[in-house]
């Protein structure tokens, strides 16, 4: 029976697709059957970075509305034979599905995968409503910013209303050089503002930038967003791994430079 | 509601199937009231109309018009003979001239597709401007676009391998011609040339190639 988690955030901009897109590559590399369903009518992404836009034949509607199988609207990814994409339209808005077909929809899949990701939209409109609906448990994004942390705070207590308290929390984009001048929350701030466990947390990563360009998720990567993101998989999956302290982070990307720098 | 008047749609007209067990005035006074009940949803269209289930006079055929047209919105610009034989002739003659006014002829389109916007044409089209990515213009004959192609394009929609697609800056996401498809390579080119080409059905396959004289040589309309 496998599991639907939900990425949202409330703000846009944070990093949900990114994450989405990293988080389910990172479990199929980790051996799991995988579908990540883009659930932003109107404003698709997820393809893009994934790299799988030029694949699109059918779409989250289109399932919707029976105009095609299931099986004909998922999309293989180009790296791991086990990752699907269900992407979204780009024509049609949030009010083409309900909530109600979404959940019957993540139901069906859940049969023959592990795990069904679903990339939600920013806000709480009708986007967030079916994103949600099939929901077993969530993962919030948020960066160490206050707008941002006021809006996951939103989205978990709208999650909560909803009944899915299986709750985790992603901070990213983090610098840590900001956070040690005391210029930037830390992630032990956002957790304390949010009271939610934290699976994860990302740096700021100029790697990311290139990664979604060039539409190949990062994780498993040397990269440090790279570590980061599977660790996080490695945690959805119920394994204990260490947290990376700031300053360790730090020095390790001393290192890091140290080494680029001699050669 | 009783079924003495039952409408059905066609493509270009209505047939009333009409019972023939009540008296003609009853039966004018429920032709009246559906089409009373129905109007609003009937709009104001030009319709043909078909009567079927009941011999009627011709001038009982033009009274029960007179009932319509004044029970409703609706025009009824002619009254057709129920012969299956003679429908069968006119759709075929219809079809016929339909298909040869897609191949052949064309209207233009000025400003450029955005994502999500779609353009779908009965006959070939003519772009001026870009479409962009994750717009998408499908047309049942040819496509041109006087611009750049980075978005979807779909010539030959109803399943015509004739049909082809220009670009003057072709790096379309996905083309198809007729039930075909053929996507973008994953990687993109390092030193794309912008320069005209055009995409064609050959044997199941789409190629692209730039458009010089013997590629526009083997173009059939």
């Amino acid at each position: 029976m496998g599991e639907v988690i939900v990425i949202t955030s409330g703000k846009g901009g944070v990093g949900k697709t990114t994450t989405t897109a990293n988080v389910g590559t990172g479990l199929a590399m980790l051996g799991k059957k995988v579908v990540l369903i883009d659930t932003d009518i109107g404003l698709r992404n997820l393809d893009v970075v994934m790299g799988l836009e030029n694949r699109i034949v059918y779409t989250l509607v289109d399932v919707v509305e029976n105009t095609c199988r299931i099986k004909q609207a998922l999309i293989k990814d180009k790296r791991y034979p086990n990752l699907y994409l269900l992407p979204s339209a780009q024509t049609k808005d949030k009010t083409a599905v309900s909530p109600e077909q979404m959940k019957k929809l993540a139901d069906e899949l859940r049969d023959e995968f592990d795990y069904i990701l679903m990339d939600c939209p920013a806000g709480i409109e009708q986007g967030f409503k079916n994103a949600i609906a099939g929901a077993d448990r969530a993962l919030i994004v948020t960066t160490p910013e206050v707008s941002a942390v006021r809006d996951a705070d939103r989205i978990i207590g709208l999650l909560d209303a909803n009944d899915i308290r299986d709750n985790h929390l992603i901070v990213n984009r983090l610098r840590t050089d900001m956070v040690r001048e005391g210029n930037m929350l830390s992630s032990e701030d956002v957790v304390e503002l949010l009271g939610i466990d934290l699976i994860g947390v990302v740096p700021d990563d100029e790697q990311i930038v290139i990664a979604t360009n060039t539409g190949e998720p990062l994780v498993g990567s040397e990269a440090k967003a790279g570590k980061a993101y599977m660790n996080i998989c490695k945690r959805v999956l119920g394994e204990e791994v260490p947290f990376l302290d700031l300053e360790e982070t730090k020095s390790f990307f001393e290192k890091f430079k140290a080494i680029f720098k001699k050669s | 509601m009783k079924n003495t008047v039952v409408m059905k749609g066609t493509r270009s007209g209505i047939i009333l199937v009409l019972d023939d067990k009540i008296s003609y005035d009853e039966l004018k006074l429920d032709v009246a009231e559906k089409f009373r009940t129905s109007a609003e949803f009937l709009g104001a269209a030009q319709k043909a109309i078909t009567f079927q289930g009941r011999r009627l006079t011709e001038a009982q055929k033009l009274e029960l018009v007179d009932v319509i047209h004044r029970h409703c919105n609706l025009n009824i610009v002619c009254i057709m003979e129920d012969d299956p034989a003679m429908e069968q002739a006119f759709r075929q003659s219809m079809e016929r001239t339909l298909i040869e006014k897609e191949a052949n002829s064309g209207q233009f389109f000025k400003g450029s597709l955005r994502s999500g916007q779609v353009l779908d044409v009965e006959t070939s089209i003519i772009i001026i401007g870009d479409v962009k990515p994750g717009a998408k213009v499908v047309s049942k004959g040819n496509i041109i676009i006087l611009g750049a192609l980075k978005g979807n394009a779909y010539a030959g929609a109803d399943g015509n391998t004739n049909a082809f697609v220009v670009a003057l800056d072709m790096q379309p996401i996905q083309i198809r011609i007729a039930d075909t498809i053929a996507r973008s390579p994953d990687k993109p080119e390092r030193n794309h040339l912008k320069e005209t080409k055009i995409a064609f059905w050959l044997e199941g396959n789409i190629y692209i190639e730039p458009l010089d004289k013997d590629v526009m040589n083997d173009i059939r309309l």
